[in-house]
Formats: C-alpha cells, sequence, structure tokens
C-alpha cells in the first residue's frame, strides 16, 4: 500500500539532513521550553498550599517572582526557536525551489509547451512556500506539544494512577480520531492549490501581453475570461475550508469529556484526603495545558495536509521525468570544429502534447564537414526549426540518429552536447538583470573584458556607451529599454562569449535593418571562422557566405549541395529561386527582382540613379 | 525603461503621502470598509459568530470557579448523587459538554463565512487590479515583469481580507474583555485593573513598532516578488537556456536571490515572534503581580480558590486574546504596503478602484460580450466608428524615462486607401513612434488628429474597429487557434474564414488535425514563428479596422508568404468594397517598394520622407538602409 508518510520523509531527510546541526539546536531550545512548561503548575501548587498553610508572605512573594522568572526565560526560548526554525524552514524550502527549477529547466520542451511560466511559479513558489510550515513549523510544534503532552501524562500518573488514566485514554483517543480524520482534505487542498496555479498562471500570461490585448479591444473579453479561473478558485478553496473546519470539532468534544472526567476525579481524590488543594488545582491546570498540544497538533495535522497537497504536486513534478535520457557511459564530444550529420532522421512531434501544429521531418540525411557553413532554405514550417532543436537535442528523433563530431547525441550527455553548439533565435529573451548577466548567462567566470570586446565587434559599442551604469546596467523584462535589433545583438553577444564549435544562426537577423545586418555580418564572419556553421534563412540574401545549400519542402529534404554547383545549375530549385527572388517572388506591378536577385543590373541602375 | 521610475513611485506609495502617480492613497481601513461593504452579510454573520463563539468560551472559567469554591465543602458534605458524585457536579459537566457542542457549531458558521468572504474580495481585487493594468499604456502596463507583478495579486490581495477575519476575531475578543472586566471587577478591583494594564503597554508597543515593521515587511515582499519574478523570466527562457547550457549558472543566480529573500523573511518573522512575545511576557508580568496581590487576599479569606482559578483561566484567555490584539495591530500597519504595492500596478488610475465593487459571477454565468465598438470603449457616441479618411501626426515626441531615448517632433499624414511605412535602423525609434501614436505609450508632446479631429485619448480611442495592432512580437495565450484570433469577437459567417485567408493561414489550418480548436501552447510556443506573426494578423484583420498598424509584420516569413500577405491586404478592396489603410514599419523591400509614402526614421527624427525611388536618389540613409551591403557582394550567390 502507497505509505502516506514515505515523501515526507524523503523530504525531511534530503532537505534538513544538510542543516542537522541547526535541527538538533532546535531540538535542545525545545526540550528546555518544554521542561519549563511543565514547571509553572508546580510552582502554582508550591503556591496555593503555601498560602493555605499561612506561610508569610515572603515566601510567597519568592513563589511568585520564581514563576515570573520562568515566564520569561520560556519566552527567550521561544524567540530563539523562532529564529532558528525560521531559518531552517527557509533554507530547506529555498534547496527545494532550486532543486525545482533546475528539474524544470531539465525536462524537454514538450513539458514546456504544455505549462505557462505563471503555472511553474505556482508550482516552484507557491507550492513550496505551502511546505516552508511544514519545515519550519511542523517539527517544532509537532515535536514540541508531543513532548508537553508526554510530560504532563508523565507526571499526572506520579500524582495518582487515576488522573494518568483518564489523560491518557483521553489522548489516546484523540490521536485516534484524528488519525482517521487524516487525509480527509487533502484531495481538496490539491484542487484549491491547482485552481490557484491556474487563476495565476491566466493572469501571468496575460500581464505578458498587454500590448496585444489593449490594441485589439479584447479588454472586456479578457476580464470576461478571468471569471472563470477566479470562480473556481473561490469555490476550491472555500470547500476545502469547510471539509477541514469538520475534522476541527472531534478533539475539542473530546476535551470537554476529558475536563469533566478531571472535575470527577479531583473531587474523589480530594474528598477521600489523598491530595491537597494545591494539587487539585495543578491537576486542573495540567489538564488545560494537555488541550493545547492536542489542538496545536491538530491544527498541525491541517497545515500538514495542506502541504500534503503541495507534496503531491511537488513530487509530480519532480517525477515528471523527461522523456531524454543521457546515457550511463557518455562519449565526449571532440573538441574544435564539429562535423554534423543527420542520418536518415524522421521526426514528429507525439505523445502527450498532441502536436498536430508543428512540421514533420521525413527521412532527412545529410552530412556537414567541420567548419563547413551550410544554408537552410525553406518556407515557414518548411522543419527548419526542427532540424536546429534536433541537433540541440530538445528532442530526440523519432527514427534515424543525429551525429554531432561523429557521436550520436544520444550517447552522449545533453550538457556536453550544448556546451559545443551556440544559437542565435529570432526572439530573444532577457532577464531583469543587468546587462553582464544578461550577456554571460549569469556566468560569473567570464571578465568584463571579453564582454566589452564582444559589444564593439557587434557594433553595440555606443550603445553600451549609452548605458547609465555600463555592463551593470539593469535591462528590463522582456527587454524593456532594448530595441529588438538590439537584443539580437545581444543575442550574438551571447554566443560570442560561449565560443563554441557549431554555430546555428536561426533566422537570427531577421529583425534587424539591412544597414545593421551589415554592421554585424564581418562579426559573424568571424564567429563562422574555424567553426561548422548552420544558417537558417527564409531569405535569400542571408545564406551568402554559405559553402552548402539544403533547401526543405513540407519537412523533406529537397535539394542538397555545394552552393556554387546549385547555383550555377540552371535546373536547381536554388537556381530557380535565385532566378525568381525568394523574397520577392513575381511582385506583380513592379519590375524589380526579388531581394535574392540582386544582379548587378539592378545596382549598377540604383547607382546611376544615386547622387 | 520603466523599472526605476516605477520604483521611485512606489516609495511615495508606501510612506502614504502621494500615491501612485500623484493620487492619494486612502487609509486602509477606506478598503477595509469597501471590502465589508462588497460581503456586508458574511462578514456580519462572521463577526457574530466569533463573537458569541468566544462569550462561550469563556464557561470554562465560570465553571473552574464553581468547582473550586464547592471542592473544600463537598469533602465534608455526605450528599452525593449517582456514582456517588453529587448533582451539582454532574451538572456542572454536563454545561462543559454543552458549551463545547456550541463552540463546534459556531466553528463552522465562521468557515462557512470566512471562506466566501475572504476569495471573493481577494478575487474582486485581482479582477479590478488586471482590469487597471489592461487600462495603462499597454507598452508600459507593468512595473516590473509579468513575474513579479503576480506576487501583488497574490500576496497583497489575499492578504487584505484576510486581516478583516483577523479583525473579526478581535472584535470577538473585545466582547469577551467587557464581559469579563464586569465580572473580574465584582470580584476584585484591584487585581482586575493589573490585568488590563498590559493591553495599554501592547498598544503603545505596537505603536513604536510601526516604522520597522512596515519597512521589513516590504522588504520580505520585493525579496519575494525578485524570485517570482525570475522563475518566471526562467520558465519563458527555457529553451534559450537549455540551448546556452545555461542551467548551472542560472540556478546560482537564483540561489543568491532566494538567499536574499531568506534574510529579509527571517528578519521579518523573528521581529513579528519578537513582538508577541512582548505580548506574552506583558501578561506574564501581569499574572505575576496578580500572584503577589492573591497572596495577600488568599491569606485574609477575601479571595477565595474558585476566584483564583477564574483569573488565572481568564489571564491564559487574556493572554491570547492580547496577542491577537498586538498581530492586528501590526497586521493594518503592514495593509498600507500591500494597498500601495497594489495602486503602483494601477499607474495614475485612482487607488481607489482596486475596491470598486462589481459582479464576479460565481454562482451565474457571466453575460456575453458587447459587441466592439459599444462599451468596450469610453469616447462619445459621435466619435464612434467614423470613417477614415485621414490621420495626421503632428509634432510627437517621446522619451524613454531612463535612457532619455525615444523619438523628437514627428510629423506624417496617411490617406485612406494608402500604405505608409516608417523604416530606419535598429534603435532608430519606430516601435517607439507606433506606440506614442496608439496610445501605448503616453506621449510627451505631440497631436494626432482622425479626420482632422484630434484623439483626446489615444488608449482608448485606437482600438477596433479604428485601429488594430500586431506589436514587433505578438503574443498568443494558451488557448485555441481559433480563440486567439477572436478574442471574444463573435463574427459574421464568412468572416474567420476571410481573415484566415487575409493572414496566409487558411494552409496551414487545413493542415492541422484540429483546425481552429488546435491549442496554440503558452505563449503560442506549439506554433512556428510565422505562424505566431501570421495568427497575430489574422486577429487583425477579423476586426475589420479602419486602420492596420503592423510592427515588422514580416519578419519571420518567408519572401512568398509576405508577398502573398501585402497581396491580399490591398486586394481586399475587390471583395468588401472597402479599402485598407496600412501603417507599417518594416524594412522588408516588398513593403517598401509598395508604399504610397515611406517615412525614414534616424535617431527618432524624421530623416526623410516620400516614394521609394524618390528617397534612394535624395536620401543617404535611404541607400544605406536600402543596400546594406556595398555593391558587387551580393553576387557571390551566382
Amino acid at each position: 500500500m502507497y505509505s502516506p508518510l514515505g515523501p515526507y520523509r524523503d523530504l525531511l531527510h534530503a532537505y534538513l539532513g544538510p542543516q542537522v546541526g541547526l535541527v538538533s539546536l532546535l531540538a535542545v531550545l525545545l526540550g528546555a521550553s518544554t521542561a519549563l512548561q511543565l514547571t509553572g503548575p508546580q510552582v502554582l501548587r508550591a503556591f496555593i498550599d503555601a498560602a493555605t498553610a499561612g506561610a508569610a508572605t515572603a515566601h510567597l512573594h519568592r513563589v511568585a517572582a520564581l514563576f515570573v522568572g520562568l515566564a520569561l526565560l520560556q519566552q527567550a526560548m521561544a524567540v530563539l526557536a523562532t529564529y532558528y526554525s525560521e531559518r531552517v524552514g527557509w533554507s530547506a524550502t529555498n534547496a527545494l525551489r532550486e532543486d525545482l527549477t533546475r528539474h524544470c529547466l531539465r525536462l524537454d520542451l514538450a513539458f514546456h509547451k504544455a505549462r505557462t511560466p505563471g503555472e511553474l511559479i505556482e508550482r516552484i513558489d507557491g507550492d513550496v512556500t505551502a511546505l516552508a510550515n511544514f519545515f519550519s513549523q511542523f517539527i517544532v510544534q509537532v515535536l514540541g506539544n508531543v513532548l508537553l503532552l508526554a510530560g504532563v501524562t508523565v507526571l499526572l500518573w506520579g500524582v495518582d494512577w487515576r488522573a494518568g488514566l483518564s489523560l491518557t485514554v483521553f489522548a489516546a483517543v484523540s490521536f485516534a480520531a484524528m488519525n482517521r480524520m487524516r487525509g480527509i482534505t487533502v484531495p481538496h487542498w490539491r484542487r484549491a492549490r491547482q485552481a490557484s496555479a491556474d487563476l495565476f498562471g491566466f493572469i501571468e500570461e496575460r500581464l505578458g501581453g498587454t500590448e496585444d490585448i489593449r490594441a485589439n479591444g479584447a479588454t472586456a473579453y479578457v476580464i470576461r475570461q478571468l471569471y472563470v479561473p477566479l470562480r473556481a478558485r473561490i469555490l476550491t478553496n472555500c470547500r476545502a475550508r469547510v471539509v477541514g473546519a469538520l475534522q476541527w470539532g472531534t478533539p475539542d468534544l473530546l476535551s470537554s469529556f476529558q475536563l469533566a472526567t478531571s472535575l470527577a476525579v479531583i473531587l474523589l481524590l480530594y474528598r477521600g484526603g489523598a491530595i491537597t488543594i494545591g494539587t487539585a488545582f495543578m491537576i486542573n491546570y495540567y489538564t488545560w495545558l494537555s488541550f493545547r498540544p492536542l489542538r496545536m497538533i491538530t491544527q498541525q495535522m491541517e497545515d500538514f495536509q495542506k502541504a500534503g497537497a503541495g507534496i503531491v504536486r511537488i513530487q509530480e513534478l519532480l517525477t515528471t521525468s523527461s522523456v531524454l535520457h543521457d546515457p550511463d557511459n557518455p562519449r565526449p564530444i571532440p573538441n574544435g570544429p564539429l562535423a554534423v550529420a543527420f542520418d536518415h532522421v524522421s521526426f514528429h512531434y507525439g505523445g502527450e502534447s498532441q502536436e498536430t501544429a508543428g512540421p514533420v521531418l521525413h527521412d532527412v540525411s545529410f552530412a556537414l564537414a567541420p567548419s563547413a557553413v551550410l544554408g537552410l532554405i525553406g518556407r515557414t514550417g518548411s522543419g527548419k526549426t526542427t532540424v536546429s532543436r534536433l541537433l540541440f537535442r530538445l528532442y530526440d528523433p523519432s527514427a534515424g540518429a543525429v551525429r554531432l563530431g561523429g557521436v550520436d547525441l544520444r550517447q552522449a550527455r545533453r550538457e556536453d552536447v550544448r556546451r559545443r553548439i551556440g544559437m542565435v533565435t529570432q526572439d530573444v529573451q532577457l532577464f531583469r538583470a543587468s546587462v553582464r548577466d544578461n550577456v554571460t548567462f549569469f556566468d560569473e567566470a567570464i571578465g568584463d573584458g571579453p564582454i566589452l570586446a564582444a559589444l564593439e565587434d557587434l557594433g553595440l559599442g555606443e550603445w553600451y556607451r549609452s548605458l547609465p551604469k555600463g555592463l551593470d546596467t539593469l535591462l528590463g523584462p522582456d527587454g524593456m529599454g532594448v530595441s529588438a535589433g538590439e537584443a539580437q545583438l545581444l543575442a550574438f553577444t551571447r554566443v560570442f562569449l560561449k565560443d563554441p564549435g557549431v554555430v546555428v544562426l536561426d533566422e537570427a537577423s531577421s529583425r534587424l535593418d539591412p544597414a545593421t545586418e551589415r554592421l554585424i555580418e564581418r562579426a559573424v564572419d568571424r564567429l563562422l571562422v574555424g567553426r561548422t556553421g548552420i544558417i537558417i534563412a527564409h531569405r535569400l540574401a542571408t545564406i551568402r557566405r554559405v559553402d552548402e545549400v539544403m533547401i526543405l519542402e513540407g519537412g523533406r529534404l529537397v535539394e542538397y549541395g555545394p552552393r556554387e554547383v546549385l547555383a550555377g545549375d540552371p535546373g536547381s530549385r536554388l537556381a530557380a529561386l535565385l532566378r525568381v527572388g525568394l523574397e520577392g517572388a513575381g511582385d506583380p506591378g513592379d519590375g524589380d527582382p526579388g531581394d535574392g536577385d540582386l544582379g548587378a543590373a539592378q545596382h549598377s541602375r540604383l547607382l546611376v540613379r544615386s547622387p | 525603461m520603466a523599472v526605476t521610475e516605477v520604483a521611485v513611485t512606489e516609495q511615495e506609495t508606501t510612506s502614504r503621502t502621494p500615491g501612485a502617480g500623484g493620487q492619494a492613497l486612502p487609509k486602509p481601513s477606506w478598503f477595509l470598509w469597501r471590502l465589508i461593504r462588497f460581503r456586508p452579510w458574511m462578514w456580519t454573520i462572521n463577526l457574530l459568530a466569533i463573537t458569541l463563539l468566544i462569550v462561550i468560551a469563556m464557561s470554562p472559567g465560570l465553571i473552574a470557579r464553581e468547582f473550586f469554591d464547592r471542592l473544600p465543602t463537598a469533602a465534608t458534605s455526605a450528599a452525593t448523587g449517582p456514582l456517588g458524585l453529587p448533582d451539582w457536579l454532574w451538572w456542572l459537566c454536563l454545561f462543559t459538554v454543552l458549551s463545547t457542542v456550541g463552540r463546534i457549531a459556531l466553528g463552522f458558521c465562521l468557515q462557512l463565512t470566512n471562506g466566501p468572504f475572504m476569495f471573493e474580495g481577494a478575487a474582486l481585487m485581482q479582477k479590478n487590479l488586471l482590469a487597471g493594468v489592461l487600462q495603462l499604456p499597454g507598452a508600459r502596463a507593468l512595473p516590473s515583469s509579468p513575474g513579479e507583478a503576480i506576487s501583488r495579486f497574490r500576496e497583497d490581495a489575499d492578504e487584505t481580507p484576510g486581516f478583516m477575519m483577523g479583525f473579526n476575531d478581535m472584535c470577538g475578543g473585545a466582547a469577551f474583555a467587557v464581559i469579563a472586566m464586569v465580572i473580574m471587577l465584582r470580584i476584585d478591583a484591584g487585581v482586575t485593573l493589573l490585568v488590563f494594564l498590559p493591553l495599554v503597554a501592547v498598544v503603545a508597543v505596537v505603536n513604536r513598532a510601526r516604522d520597522a515593521l512596515e519597512r521589513y515587511r516590504r522588504a520580505s515582499r520585493e525579496a519575494t516578488g525578485a524570485v517570482t519574478g525570475f522563475i518566471g523570466e526562467v520558465m519563458g527562457a527555457v529553451q534559450a537556456i537549455q540551448v546556452a547550457n545555461a542551467s548551472e549558472q542560472v540556478i546560482r543566480h537564483f540561489r543568491t536571490l532566494n538567499e536574499q529573500r531568506l534574510r529579509t523573511a527571517v528578519r521579518d518573522r523573528l521581529f513579528d515572534q519578537l513582538l508577541a512575545s512582548v505580548f506574552w511576557n506583558t501578561v506574564n508580568l501581569g499574572t505575576g503581580a496578580i500572584l503577589f496581590l492573591a497572596a495577600q487576599s488568599m491569606r485574609a479569606g477575601t479571595f477565595s480558590f474558585g476566584d483564583f482559578a477564574l483569573f488565572s483561566f481568564f489571564l491564559g484567555f487574556a493572554t491570547e486574546l492580547t496577542t491577537q490584539l498586538g498581530r492586528v495591530l501590526s497586521h493594518y500597519r503592514r495593509l498600507g504596503v500591500s494597498f500601495g504595492r497594489m495602486a503602483t500596478l494601477l499607474g495614475d488610475a485612482p487607488p481607489q478602484t482596486i475596491v470598486a465593487h462589481g459582479p464576479l459571477y460565481v454562482r451565474t454565468e457571466p453575460p456575453p460580450l458587447a459587441p466592439p465598438g459599444q462599451g468596450e470603449t469610453a469616447v462619445a457616441p459621435e466619435e464612434r466608428l467614423e470613417r477614415l479618411e485621414r490621420l495626421d501626426v503632428e509634432g510627437l515626441t517621446y522619451r524613454h524615462p531612463t535612457s532619455g531615448r525615444g523619438i523628437t517632433e514627428i510629423s506624417f499624414s496617411l490617406e485612406r486607401g494608402t500604405l505608409t511605412v516608417i523604416t530606419g535602423r535598429v534603435g532608430s525609434g519606430k516601435t517607439t513612434l507606433l506606440q506614442a501614436l496608439l496610445g501605448l505609450l503616453p506621449p510627451d508632446s505631440g497631436t494626432v488628429r482622425w479626420n482632422g479631429r484630434p484623439v483626446t485619448n489615444a488608449a482608448t480611442f485606437f482600438v477596433p474597429p479604428r485601429s488594430a495592432y500586431t506589436p514587433q512580437v505578438p503574443r498568443l495565450f494558451s488557448e485555441t487557434l481559433g480563440a486567439n484570433i477572436l478574442l471574444g469577437l463573435a463574427p459574421a459567417g464568412g468572416d474567420t474564414t476571410a481573415a484566415l485567408r487575409l493572414a496566409v493561414l487558411e494552409g496551414d489550418v487545413a493542415s492541422m488535425a484540429e483546425g481552429l480548436d488546435t491549442p496554440v501552447g503558452a505563449k503560442g510556443v506549439r506554433l512556428s514563428g510565422g505562424q505566431i506573426q501570421r495568427v497575430a494578423a489574422a486577429r487583425m484583420f477579423v476586426r475589420r479596422p479602419e486602420l492596420l498598424v503592423f510592427d515588422d509584420l514580416s519578419s519571420a516569413l518567408d519572401g512568398e508568404t509576405e508577398r502573398l500577405l501585402w497581396q491580399r491586404i490591398f486586394e481586399r478592396d475587390a471583395l468588401t468594397g472597402r479599402t485598407a489603410t496600412v501603417l507599417a514599419v518594416s524594412h522588408r523591400r516588398a513593403a517598401l517598394r509598395r508604399a504610397d509614402e515611406v517615412i525614414v526614421l534616424q535617431e527618432g527624427r524624421v530623416a526623410a520622407r516620400g516614394r521609394l525611388d524618390d528617397l534612394l536618389a535624395t536620401s543617404a540613409e535611404m541607400q544605406r538602409l536600402w543596400h546594406g551591403e556595398p555593391a558587387g557582394e551580393d553576387a557571390a550567390l551566382r
């Protein structure tokens, strides 16, 4: 049978284990604090018995002072315990957040395509924060209170077996009842947390698209849509709370029976002359003291169940494994420029994600020599981007093999593969972090010198000098304050700094104006020296520097060969494309040839017309 | 960058004199009252239930007093009832159990009311916040990243209705205090006053600690925002990070943010605990004082054992209530921070809108959407749906607050049925010009005229059916393809098909097994870059706007698709009798060749304007943009 405590134990072991010193200190503080709590009623008994016996006022005052002193000491312990338990709790949950983030970063794109960043924020931060209580409070409260309850029981047995027995029976019945109740709220809290994740995922996504929503007049629509996740969050949370309240009544009712029983026991003992009035007070006080631990334990069980919902979701996330696996005995990827080969590669997006929109590759084979540059041409959706994703092993091919430096990617570690390839894509993600962190991807090992050199090479020198704090200038999210073109230049900087053996440029310059594109061309040339290059383009103008050309159509390789040979063969597709121009093909009412066909004739004409 | 500027605004907001955007932030109590008025019955029932519950909870103290007063006599009296126990003990036991049953029932009633109050209150604020953000200039809507803003939607919105429940507990506690006071004053006035003196001390302590509490809480929230913001950015850039093999570096950065948060959170919590401890100790000192006093009176016989039991029970109770009072007071101080952070999201809108009442449709279905042009905007009726004849832009100026870059004194005009293309180098201000024109950024100066009439509120004016816009990087939402195109629009029969064709998307849709019902994934990630751009274009076309505004629409399109797109946009008049009017940012030749007017931007100013051929002859910048490369190299492909 599934053990409900298994995941908790594993988490405790994994995240409290490294903090064993602090946890022990916490345990000592707890023990001391509990002992102090237990002595309070003893002091009170001494006070009452002394008062009844007519002791001197000075003696009574000393006892009263002792009571106050013990109480102050106990508070000091409580403050210390809070401090350490918070530290322990936050350290543990931060480590868990880190592991979850790392895990998510290892998961494949199919996983991320099905989830919004907002949902993952809720799962990495929201769920873990709900667990924070489990780490910081649960141990302190549950252990501390169990200790207190045990102490009270032992002391009462010492006073009289009937007093001890009644408390023991009461505690046993209460725990049995609570154990029965355990778990009834977990599914409700899990639904409530999922509803929260959905709501904040929805909001986060809309917050990222305010421009689109505003300018297309969809504000009212978005608000109307918002009602659905809002409602789900309200209803699931209310239901979880009401179900939770059902389990609260039981320990309370049991307490009232125990109170009534203790009154009867005290009366019988006192009437039999077995105890003094001071002891009667003490028994009464201990009975009351025993309720608090039970109430606290119940409350912690409640929180425990909320955490349980979080734990289930965290476990779900942690056990979601990538469909990609690193081999046990990975083969290293060689140094220097690398050969790239596709060997009868077919690919379709399959499985749970129901990819129907994505492009598909059919039996694609090619071999690119080290240091050669390949131009990959095809229309939108022909499968060009899929080729680069397979090369990075973001996916595995459905059939065939992808080889880098002669190594089948499935036989190498993904980390090694990705270290040796650099890519610039059309979409550039910038972080709300310094310029330095953005271009180095937070790699502190890279000094300022190479960064500045790369920025200069790419024509970002002037932009850099306009920054108020140089490399420490904070960039906004989604590149606030940076134009899309500048963002792409920053992406080039990233690849320059990474110094890979293969460079993939996926429509890398599509957002750049020709003048700026020109600026980075020299830099790109330098980047391609001594490296294998794959330039993915839907415009012919961007593949001037390539050695070989591959044309994809509907996921099939329709042409492959050296550029010069293909361009010179009038029957080739490349030649046909060059004739009509890929970009401005058949532009009606306009005599100009297309961009791909910028012949000398056109230029001379333009030059003539230029002043 | 708007980041730094907003950070300043936030400081102002939380220091509570001027609110966000110069709007005064009302006191937290004002917001709370509005929340109470939103769900008045839930709140009232909750208040009554908790008050009654706390009053019933006094009964054990009274029972204990009765018990210990009778205990000494029970030792000598022979009167016994069932099981050899006196009748009065049986009555006390029955009373004990019954009062507990009453408490349990009331506790259930509490949970029935506080859930709806808290979550519906939070939902109201979340809805108002999202609506508020969507009213802001779209390109500068958020003070920080969406992920960071989420912490304002989550923690800050949840905290405030939760406070009201704590407040109700405190009210119940006050009722208890009054009743207990009367009972205890009648027993021993001197000792009683010593129980309540600590309460006064606590209030003073909390007032002194106010500033520190606010500071700690704000630091803790900001650190939380940094963490959630970073998770959001990372999860939005997974592919880039994987490809860059940067996971470990990213995690290291994440760790420093986490550590920062740990420090601030522990400090916040420790301060909380220290205050709580002060409350407990105040009461403990009071207990000690009572022991001192009781020592005298107990020996004198004026203070019975029962009285002592009652007092010590009430003291325990008073301890909890005093702690509660302290918590509620310090929590109240922190509410100012939360409301300030939420008000910052609303920009210049009055902070009062955070709690503006409105329907939530928890138990009913929301009504259908009003058609575009009605209810969507707040413009005068005569301005609605006016056919575009001419658009004039005069002296439009906008500077990014921190970088100082932007556009300066831009003027141009466009007429119905024309294509105007804005071109220029990276960073020359092309996108800024479109955003300032459409009200997605607030212009510093300049006028925009629609058919000669000045547009007063560009942000609400430039929406369908007047205009539609596709940003440079269009955002899709994780819904179906069709829902992304329609965004709530209910178009006439063939409109969607026509829009798909115009956007050259019909072939893609036909090839998808689920057609328009295909889910596109988060940010449309299941589609290719070109498909996303064409979905965004279809989203515009289906709204049949008078003016189409594209920012670099074709950057992910191949030449053939782009050519088809332009061709179809301009053949539209043949089908519908209407003429497309287009304003586009582009540096693509297909667009430039078609343009009726090309506007060349250079460093935020108009460098040249006119037809392409003329500009190629006269403008050095246009020549550079057109050629890109020196003559001769282009022949390399041959």
